[in-house]
């Protein structure tokens, strides 16, 4: 690293001025050779240039992606870790600190701008040569005769101009060009969001026929984006010829005159064309603006506020979770959920129920810190969540989610070190030996139903060992059988750990020891099932109460016509 | 070395080059000649201005030469203003090529991956589009300049070529030869970014289940293997690049040494006069050595990076295997054979163990009304793609009309069944266009009345009627877009409907609405349901659920199945659960929701298996 950034310090400006030095040379060679003096050292001397500026622009080939790939390792290293030890959900005070990116943007930043901010160091390095070879070049202009700097620079200065026009009148049609480009792909979107009904009416052609009619379109834009450089290309052009006839003429008049060797014509050629190379840089100086941009959005990653300290100890205990005041702000600084009291006694289940948006999932994220509370404090065993390390919260809490994601590159990682106990509780086994490549099938090539993923996430959660577990609408998309199953098995293989339990059932509830039920983010009650379903409007959150309460009104039948009401 | 060439893009690039008008490179090379002028002129002219003017004393001849340089230098800013039409000719055309092969390809793969192929649409196609501009911008002129220069040192200085020639030629077999590899690494590199994308984007999505499963650790190192990974990538093109580099010390500058060596012998036997090795040097220094400094710089970046695109993009989207016939607009005349029966079918989705559908049978008769139910993942839609032949089945198979569907053509097939999928499919354009899709003209009249039927004319009528016109189908409502699809379909000629959950977002009234005009239309209608009063209006109901399906009447199954009892009686189906999910989880995930399905026992002769679990997508509805 420290090396190959050396190297490129060194080999780039010595290649250019290599090349800076070579018309010099050349003409100094070419006098001598007029002059019929010995050349010999003059040559040794020209090949000497050459060999230097052959391996210095060979270190530079390899110097430049070995620096910029250094760099990118390092952002791109540092934005992974920042990026995961992120809380989940940012809490208000979090937010303050700026809109966090979403996931697809996070990747952008990844892959693109941490590229662009780790090639800065050769981008700045050849934008700077650039200029200074071209620099240079003038400037050997000007110690040939000052005429010919300033015949230089009477063609130059009204490129400048040109090429700013040019940009000026080209961004216009750009934009008409991406227009269409915008069109072209809102229309495939379109046809690719229907592309079940396209296919099932046999309509692919037609439809890709549809796709491709705003093309002449955007040939249009894309033909008046070339008239416009054309215009510019030709002007520049006439100029850049304007400038060599300039230095030349001026050249042949000095040696005509005996103030300059016959070989200083050919070193002025030589010079004014590395001079006029300035055109051609832009590129070098887009690369520095581009590297530029992405530093800053690679930084804005870097700013997003951190886990916090969080290196205390779990402490040996039965697996308390405690709410303390707990309560969630929104942007505005409302509270929107709390403030919350509850003590969960290690080995309780607790079951948590509520219409969606109640705050269910929340409550859960809450209890192992995914995200922290904007006021009050959650405790496993007497210490704040928020302040355990990584692996000790990992020994306190533990989740299953209605949709689990699995993170890794295979499934065996992806399911945290699940053992074949784990997979059979959670009647995982069975369908993961089927899969042709079992544990080794790549996440991304996963194909699973609801119910299945359910199953892994759940043996993920059996896999940690954690002293609480959060069930949040774990086992929604188990169909009645495995659900019932899984349950039995959830049941014996988290024995004695204490249980939060998300669910919209009543069987689930009625097995809890106590029921939170909440509503628009504060607690309505918390009591047991039997004390609350008296209440129709907690009996309406559940599935299954209704059956079970009228079990309990002793078979008080109700008629098909109240039955049809409840149906939506 | 084959290996290269492939990696070239060989293939895809003689494809694309098809498609280019040959006129139009023709010309493009004519002015690029004219434009090279200079380049052939320069030495020759520069000599004469030395020998004859400035070195001769005589200044005013000097000048006469130099102007005639510029007079050349003029016509080349005239050819480089001229060429400009016909680079358009080239590069537009192939822009076109290649949008179209990536939205046919797009529209023609089972389970298209939309935003990649938005992506592939607007950046890879334009980042292929904007390097073949530049390469024939500036490499074209760089290599005619180069020739150019070669013709005009021959003319100059004919003893000296071999000088030039050898070198130069050895060092564009050196270049060549450095391509493939090149291309190999540059594209190592590309994949690896890729990769990181991949994964980094499923971890960032997952942040929840990361911190859940204090997997930072984990999760971080393996990224970060990933990430290191492709800086070695990036390194490989660094190392193979350097002996790049050597290419351009041998063919740039070796040939000045060889005739600054060689010229005082030369000048000594009278081969070369002062002026011609001003000349000569004029033609090395000024062109030669930058045009091939450029043309290694711009070959080595650009092409590359065109080789890439062009390759991942010919990749992804292979050419049409072969001209099909074109679909005649007008489908052929629809069998009024309206029965429907299925036989054995089976379907398990390609890299899942279980097959999610397995044993389905049922035989409608003409004017049949079939209601299918069941929970989430039970292969509800699957079923309907299989029906549609959107899918095709592992084994048994489906009889439209008594004809085997997967033997009927597919104009044939889509004329004897429509489905309407549960996401509508409503594209920019008129509402009679959109009513009248695929094909098939229909008057105001029967849109009315079809309107009227379905429940969509104050919909057409707040479009402003036929003649409306739908600028953004993204600002309608799924609930709008969906009774335009109704009614599209409820034109449509084919005697068989299948819609698939295609009410869900109307409301219980409309939805009745919708399905008793549909029910009241001839021929066969089967109504994958999202509410369990859909059932209740069927004639016959199949439901999908463990332990394998069941054929019956409302009535029958109330007895029968303790999940259909539970719907249609006591409990209120999922809908409303769905939104328990917090957005951030739910935005990621393609699984199907939860459906509900209280245990119970069943008497059914089907085969007993488990459940098959479906990861079909666009099932992600609630049902019942």
């Amino acid at each position: 690293m420290r090396g190959s950034s050396v190297a490129l310090t060194v080999s780039v400006p010595l290649e250019a001025a290599a090349t800076l030095a070579l018309p010099g040379v050349a003409g100094v060679v070419l006098d001598a050779v007029l002059a019929g003096r010995p050349v010999g050292w003059a040559v040794g001397g020209l090949a000497a240039l050459l060999a230097v500026g052959a391996a210095a622009s060979a270190l530079a080939a390899v110097a430049g992606p070995a620096c910029t790939a250094a760099d990118t390792v390092a952002l791109r290293g540092a934005l992974v870790r920042r990026v995961l030890w992120l809380r989940p959900f940012p809490s208000a005070v979090e937010r303050l600190c700026g809109e966090r990116p979403g996931p697809g943007d996070l990747t952008a930043r990844l892959v693109g701008a941490a590229a662009d901010a780790g090639a800065a160091r050769a981008a700045r390095l050849a934008a700077a040569t650039a200029l200074v070879t071209s620099a240079g070049a003038v400037l050997g202009l000007g110690v040939l005769s000052p005429w010919l700097a300033v015949a230089f620079f009477a063609g130059v200065l009204p490129g400048v101009v040109l090429v700013r026009l040019f940009m000026r009148t080209a961004e216009d049609v750009f934009v008409r060009y991406q227009e269409a480009q915008g069109r072209l792909a809102d229309r495939l979107a379109d046809a690719l969001a229907g592309v079940r009904t396209v296919r099932a009416a046999g309509a692919q052609r037609q439809e890709a026929a549809r796709v491709l009619g705003v093309l002449p379109e955007l040939g249009d834009a894309g033909r008046a984006l070339w008239r416009a450089q054309r215009r510019t290309v030709g002007q520049v052009t006439l100029l850049v010829a304007a400038v060599e006839l300039t230095v030349l003429g001026t050249a042949g008049q000095l040696v005509a005159a005996g103030r300059l060797p016959a070989g200083a014509f050919a070193a002025a050629a030589g010079w004014a064309a590395l001079g006029l190379g300035f055109f051609e840089q832009v590129e070098a100086l887009v690369g520095v603006a581009h590297a530029r941009a992405g530093l800053a959005r690679v930084r804005e990653v870097a700013g997003l506020p951190g886990p916090g300290a969080g290196g205390r100890e779990l402490p040996d205990g039965p697996g308390e979770l405690v709410f303390r005041s707990v309560l969630v702000r929104d942007d505005e600084g409302a509270v929107v959920f709390g403030p919350l009291e509850l003590t969960v006694p290690g080995g309780a289940t607790v079951a948590v129920v509520g219409r969606s948006g109640a705050g269910k999932s929340l409550l859960a994220a809450l209890a192992g810190g995914l995200r922290l509370p904007d006021g009050g404090e959650v405790l496993v065993d007497g210490v704040p969540v928020a302040a355990l390390s990584v692996a000790e919260r990992r020994r306190a809490v533990g989740y299953a989610f209605e949709r689990p994601l699995l993170i890794g590159p295979a499934l065996d990682e992806a399911l945290e070190g699940a053992d074949p106990a784990a997979l059979a509780a959670a009647r995982a086994d069975g369908f993961l030996a089927r899969l042709p490549h079992g544990g080794r099938t790549p996440v991304g090539e996963l194909q699973l139903s609801g119910g299945e993923l359910q199953r892994l996430g759940l043996a993920r959660l059996l896999a940690g060992n954690a002293r609480v577990v959060v069930l949040d609408d774990a086992t929604s998309s188990l169909d009645a059988a495995t659900e019932h199953q899984v349950d039995r098995a959830l049941h014996e293989s988290t024995r004695g750990r204490t249980r939060l339990v998300v669910t919209h059932r009543a069987a689930v509830a009625a097995r809890a020891g106590l029921v939170v039920w909440l509503d628009g983010g504060r607690v309505r009650a918390i009591d047991t099932h039997g004390a609350l379903l008296a209440d129709p409007a907690y009996r309406a959150v559940l599935s299954g109460a209704a059956a079970d309460a009228d079990e309990r009104r002793d078979g008080r039948s109700r008629g098909p016509g109240e039955r049809r009401a409840r149906v939506r | 070395m084959g290996r290269h060439r492939r990696a070239l893009g060989g293939r895809g690039l003689r494809e694309l080059a098809a498609v280019v008008p040959g006129r139009a490179v023709w010309r493009l090379a004519g002015w690029s000649a004219v434009e090279a002028l200079p380049a052939l002129c320069s030495g020759l002219l520069v000599a004469a201005a030395a020998d004859r003017g400035f070195l001769a004393g005589r200044p005013g001849a000097g000048f006469a030469w130099l102007g005639a340089l510029g007079a050349v230098t003029a016509l080349r800013a005239l050819a480089a203003r001229a060429v400009f039409p016909h680079l358009a000719e080239v590069v537009e055309p192939l822009r076109d090529a290649l949008v179209a092969r990536v939205v046919h390809g797009a529209l023609s793969r089972p389970v298209p991956d939309g935003p990649a192929e938005i992506a592939r649409l607007t950046e890879q196609v334009e980042s292929a589009r904007q390097l073949t501009a530049t390469l024939l911008r500036s490499a074209r002129g760089v290599g005619f300049g180069l020739l150019a220069a070669l013709l005009g040192l021959g003319l100059l200085a004919p003893p000296v070529l071999p000088l030039v020639l050898v070198p130069l030629l050895l060092s564009g077999a050196l270049f060549v030869r450095l391509l493939g590899p090149l291309v190999v690494r540059r594209r190592a590199v590309v994949l690896a970014d890729e990769r990181i994308a991949a994964e980094a984007g499923r971890a960032f999505a997952g942040l929840r289940d990361v911190a859940a499963c204090g997997a930072q650790q984990r999760v971080s190192a393996h990224l970060s293997a990933l990430v290191e990974a492709q800086g070695e990538a990036l390194r490989a093109v660094g190392r193979a690049a350097a002996a790049r580099s050597l290419t351009v010390a041998v063919g740039g500058r070796l040939p000045l040494l060889a005739v600054v060596c060689a010229a005082p012998w030369m000048v000594g036997r009278g081969w070369l006069t002062a002026g011609q090795v001003l000349g000569v040097a004029t033609y090395l220094l000024q062109q030669l050595e930058p045009a091939v400094r450029a043309l290694a710089g711009m070959l080595g970046s650009w092409l590359l990076d065109l080789a890439v695109v062009l390759d991942r993009l010919t990749t992804a989207c292979p050419a049409p295997a072969s001209p099909t016939p074109p679909v005649p607009s007008v489908p052929s005349v629809p069998s009024d054979d309206s029965s429907l029966s299925v036989e054995g079918l089976r379907y398990a989705h390609p890299g899942s163990a279980e097959p999610v559908l397995d044993g389905v049978r049922f035989e409608l008769r003409p004017g049949a009304h079939l209601a299918v139910v069941g929970p989430s993942g039970t292969g509800k839609s699957t079923l309907a793609a299989l029906l549609a032949g959107v899918l095709v089945p592992d084994a048994g198979r489906v009889l439209l009309g008594g004809r085997d569907a997967a033997a009927l053509p597919t104009p044939e097939r889509a004329a004897r069944l429509a489905l309407v999928p549960q996401e509508a499919y409503v594209f920019a354009g008129t509402v009679r266009e959109n009513l009248c899709w695929p094909s098939g003209d229909r008057s105001d009249a029967e849109l009315a009345t079809a309107a009227h039927r379905v429940g969509s004319a104050r919909l057409l009528a707040r479009l402003g009627g036929p003649d409306g016109r739908i600028a953004a189908p993204a600002a309608l409502s799924a609930g709008e877009r969906q009774l335009l699809a109704l009614t599209r379909t409820f034109l449509s000629p084919a005697p068989i409907v299948v819609l698939d959950e295609a009410t869900c977002h109307l409301d219980a009234e409309a939805e009745r609405r919708a399905e008793e005009a549909f029910a009241a239309r001839p021929g066969t209608l089967v109504v994958i349901a999202h509410r369990i009063s859909s059932a209740t209006r069927a004639d016959r109901i199949l439901l999908l659920d463990a332990p394998g399906p069941l054929l019956a009447t409302h009535a029958d199954l109330q007895v029968l199945s303790s999940f259909y009892r539970a719907c249609s009686g006591h409990l209120p189906p999922a809908d409303g659960e769905r939104q328990t999910t917090p957005p951030e989880a739910r935005e990621t995930t393609t699984s199907p929701s939860p459906g509900r399905a209280p245990s119970g026992t069943r008497g059914t002769a089907e085969p007993s298996r488990e459940r098959a679990p479906s990861g079909a997508r666009g099932t992600a509805g609630p049902s019942c």
